[in-house]
């Protein structure tokens, strides 16, 4: 994958991500967490994704942050999941946004880079509860499972 | 004078990142506490691909 992307910050334990992105709304503190499924075998890691508030500190991924950025913040977040198997093993990685609108912009994402991002990883997607292997611009998916190649 | 903020460096294909002390563990953070047992109860009920439940 050669993509262009943000460099970031991990914990000692490749768990968890910390990033920042870029553009017209300022400097915005992108967090990714992977956390195994619990009793899940094969082992299945849930990929969580947001921002964090500044002030808060807590994170959600409901606001949509419009920095002009999204295939930067995506090709960032595939670098994680590279770097994180790299250390837990070629795992299947659960992701899915809490909203709708969410969850479709993660597969706007995924089908505007699927050249790149096809050749790292096979990507499933969810649909009435059966998963299907990816296929971009065609339905939209409801979740997704991505697995290094 | 105003002051200039420079844009973040992006950087172009794969590398490994920064290990820092101060990324903490957001195992706590009910954001993805929430995030977690969705999934769970997602993949308890549809499984992997090729797997029937």
């Amino acid at each position: 994958m050669n993509l262009e992307r943000y460099p970031y910050n991990n914990s000692n334990d490749f768990q968890d991500y910390e990033f920042y992105s870029d553009g017209p709304k300022g400097r915005i503190k992108k967090v990714v967490m992977f956390t195994k499924i619990p009793n899940s075998e094969p082992p299945i890691y849930n990929l969580g994704f947001g921002d964090q508030d500044p002030h808060s500190g807590e994170t959600d991924d409901v606001v949509v942050s419009n920095n002009e950025d999204r295939d930067i913040v995506l090709a960032t977040v595939a670098n994680t999941i590279i770097e994180f198997c790299n250390h837990y093993g070629n795992h299947y990685i659960y992701a899915k946004g809490s909203t709708t609108a969410r969850t479709r912009l993660y597969q706007m994402g995924i089908a505007g880079l699927w050249d790149e991002i096809s050749k790292d990883f096979d990507v499933y997607g969810l649909k009435d509860d059966a998963w299907h292997v990816f296929e971009p611009n065609t339905i939209n998916y409801d979740a997704f499972l991505v697995k290094q190649k | 004078m105003p002051t200039v903020e420079k844009k973040l460096k992006t950087i172009k294909g794969f590398g490994p990142g920064i290990v820092s002390d101060n990324v903490k563990s957001h195992a706590n953070d009910p954001f993805f506490i929430k995030k977690l047992e969705e999934a769970t109860q997602t993949l308890k009920r549809v499984g992997l691909p090729d797997q029937k439940k």
